[in-house]
């Protein structure tokens, strides 16, 4: 096995989606799980769509793979025909123990990263994914949080002093890393704003809430008003069997 | 005990299924050069897997394979029959029902054995083409997805009744019967959805069949506390066997139609997670919900009017049952209920059609071309054309009764054939067959359930046997033809 993080790059291959520009040199030093996967109705069963487009599919990602490779990434690839693509990325995640899933959108080269910090829940995890993907980049890492009202200055330091310490024991150079605080706006507003200023975002996950039901993941929500890339870092999963 | 505490202890034992190997290699070519498409390398509880980084991923859970089973038998057995039941038979009906079940469930045991061995798509179709060879498998294959069509358009005709008393019950009275014409409506309106539409209609088929065992359930326990006098109605007292002995089998052998949905859920088989779990769970399930449900809907509908008025009131006699307990919003809620129930019905079994042209194109015993995908939609339009074209001449017959019979032949010989691929299955034990769940009662209950199969075809009419010979022959013939070098027997 290797060092690097797993991270998840899932592509709808057979509808138009492909490795945008500048990803793979992103994902230089991770290990790349690449997923093509194709997304068919409920009257298709999948072996009817893996007759048909297998090859076209597999062409492609071969295409892809070799671009990540030719960066410097290792790559494990898969071909999924499903029903349900949610259900899929869930279970590769899971089945390749994938720290952070990229959203994958077109970026030059990566000079400044966006670390948006919700609370203390997760902050080890991201670290990691922040750590090993641009560890070894020449890149400034700003660690963002928008407090409320009832937050202390002293609790924000002690949340992204408390992150920078540990990117600093995970090898990163403490004088790339910077800390920027706003108070009192919409976070997701404020994130969006201030990513724009920035090649990429690396932001956790949020446990599913009916808030979330209804507006949506934040990162999934930042992914769509931000253009760049996003790593959304995984919380940590039970390992107990889901069913429905 | 029943088989089904067994049952389920033994399905709540295992958890887990690692991957289990495939290793049946089909061979061969058709007369068109196509060769059957190889078989994946492994199963496993959420992907069929091919070429090592190829998934097929299962997206079906419990809760959906039921919805499959339920929603695919509860329209006809409910909604149509109960009228015509009780007129052949009388208030033996109810038994005409149980014995329906019976067969079901003596069937559905051995096919959830058979499905948790080769859990791929293609269901009945595909464990007889591998345990027994491709001449049975074609004549079950080529059989199913006819009998398919047959249902399809039974349920179709049982839409168009219900359709037609909605019009009745509007005041709208119209020159002419507009069964037929409403049946084909919905049968072209269903093909065209099926091939344009890409909703998520599988959460929408767990919502309705979620309704409609509600309003059943609500209806039905009033219906039962009316019979046994509660609210002071009590029963009309008759005799059990008003019309002799013989007729409480012709009549589940036409019922028997209202059972054939369990089989639904093995045709996609390859789409259910765990399937080592949930496959028996859901055909099992299936079937003794839905015996229950029909057998207590006959005891009602009988005891509120007699067996002689109900059977006037033809296929739409649960309207008129409704109305009798709970005057016109009864009536209302039965007919809503029947209309939901006869076009999920139709819908799943032209799915299931659709499902079967892919086994058999897959298996090169139909032209690859059948089962092309369009790029558009991404649905298999070649074959629900296929599947609906001829299921609209099926309606315009408008014969009920022969439509629910024809497809009760082609799915009991399918049926009894896998009862006895289980038995060869079984005997010869090669390999590859390692069921995770296994059969109780071995040998009884496969034997008793491919005699009971082939048994209850005898009780059919004359024109309805005649009808499913001709297309078994033909499937045969067809094979002959177009497929005879093609082998897609297991080793064994």
């Amino acid at each position: 096995m290797t060092d690097r993080l797993s991270i998840l790059v899932p592509i709808r291959v057979l509808e138009g989606e492909s490795v945008p520009e500048g990803v793979p040199e992103l994902l230089a030093h991770a290990h790349v799980v690449l997923l093509g996967y194709h997304v068919i109705p409920e009257q298709t069963a999948p072996g009817q769509a893996r007759m048909q487009f297998e090859d076209r599919a597999t062409e492609r990602l071969d295409e892809y793979q070799e671009m990540f490779e030719d960066a410097g990434a290792t790559v494990e690839r898969r071909l999924v025909f499903t029903h349900n693509g949610q259900k899929t990325i869930d279970r590769m995640i899971a089945e390749h123990d994938c720290m952070a899933v990229l959203v994958p959108n077109a970026t030059g080269p990566v000079e400044d990263v966006l670390v948006p910090v919700r609370g203390a829940i997760g902050v080890d995890r991201l670290a990691r994914v922040v750590a090993s993907v641009f560890g070894e980049m020449d890149a400034d890492v700003t660690l963002y949080h928008v407090a409320d009202e009832d937050t202390t200055d002293d609790d924000i330091q002690t949340l992204l002093g408390g992150l920078a310490d540990r990117l600093a024991e995970f090898g990163m150079d403490p004088s790339t890393i910077e800390t920027r605080i706003d108070r009192d706006q919409n976070p997701l507003d404020a994130i969006v704003d201030v990513s724009d200023g920035f090649d990429t975002v690396v932001m956790g996950e949020t446990d599913p809430s009916l808030a979330t039901f209804v507006f949506g993941m934040p990162a999934d929500q930042v992914a769509n008003r931000f253009l760049g890339p996003v790593f959304v870092a995984q919380r940590e999963r039970p390992s107990a069997d889901e069913d429905e | 005990m029943s088989p089904a505490g067994g049952f389920i202890r033994q399905v709540g034992i295992f958890c887990h299924m690692a991957e289990q190997p495939v290793d049946v290699d089909p061979a061969g070519e058709n007369i068109a050069g196509e060769a059957p498409a190889e078989e994946p390398e492994a199963v496993t509880d959420d992907t069929v897997v091919h070429d090592d980084d190829v998934e097929l991923e299962r997206t079906i859970g419990l809760v959906g394979g039921l919805a499959i089973g339920i929603g695919t038998m509860i329209g006809a057995g409910i909604f149509v029959f109960p009228g015509l039941a009780a007129a052949n038979a009388g208030l033996a009906a109810t038994l005409s029902f149980a014995i329906g079940g019976l067969i079901a469930l003596l069937v559905a045991l051995p096919t959830s054995e058979l499905a948790t061995a080769m859990p791929r798509s293609g269901g009945g179709y595909y464990f007889i083409s591998r345990g027994m060879g491709t001449a049975y498998g074609a004549i079950v294959g080529l059989g199913l997805w006819l009998g398919l069509m047959f249902a399809s358009a039974f349920y179709l005709v049982g839409l168009g009744h219900y359709a037609s008393a909605v019009f009745a019950e509007l005041g709208i009275g119209l020159p002419f019967s507009p069964v037929i014409g409403i049946g084909l409506l919905f049968g072209v309106a269903l093909t065209a959805l099926s091939i344009g539409g890409t909703e998520n209609t599988a959460k929408l088929q767990n919502v309705v069949v979620g309704v409609l065992l509600v309003v059943l359930t609500g209806f039905l326990s009033y219906g039962v506390l009316d019979a046994v006098g509660v609210f002071g109605g009590g029963t009309v007292p008759e005799q059990f066997f008003s019309r002799g002995y013989f007729r409480v089998l012709t009549t589940a052998a036409l019922v028997f139609t209202s059972y054939l949905g369990f089989a639904q859920v093995a045709t996609v088989a390859g789409e259910i997670k765990q399937p080592s779990r949930n496959l028996p769970l859901a055909m099992v399930g299936s079937v003794l919900i839905v015996t229950v449900f029909y057998v207590v809907t006959i005891f009602v509908a009988t005891s509120a009017f007699g067996a002689e008025r109900l059977g006037e009131f033809g296929e739409t006699a649960m309207v008129e049952v409704a109305r009798d307990f709970l005057g016109l919003p009864g009536a209302v809620a039965i007919l809503g209920a029947g209309l939901l129930a006869t076009f999920s019905s139709a819908n799943a079994s032209i799915l299931s059609a659709s499902r079967a042209v892919y086994a058999l194109s897959r298996d090169a015993l139909l032209p690859r071309k059948a089962s092309e995908v369009n790029l558009r939609y991404g649905t298999p339009h070649v074959a629900l054309l296929s599947a609906g074209g001829p299921i609209l001449v099926l309606v315009a017959t408008g014969r009920v009764e022969l439509l629910a019979e024809v497809a009760s032949f082609l799915h009991l010989i399918m049926y009894g054939l896998m009862c006895i691929a289980l038995l060869v299955l079984r005997r010869r034990n090669p390999e590859w067959y390692s069921p995770s769940y296994r059969v109780p009662g071995y040998p009884l209950v496969p034997v008793v359930g491919a005699l009971a199969s082939f048994g209850l075809i005898v009780f059919m009419q004359p024109a309805s046997i005649g009808i499913g010979v001709v297309v078994m022959l033909a499937s045969y013939l067809w094979y002959r033809y177009y497929a005879g070098d093609v082998t897609l027997k297991g080793d064994i």
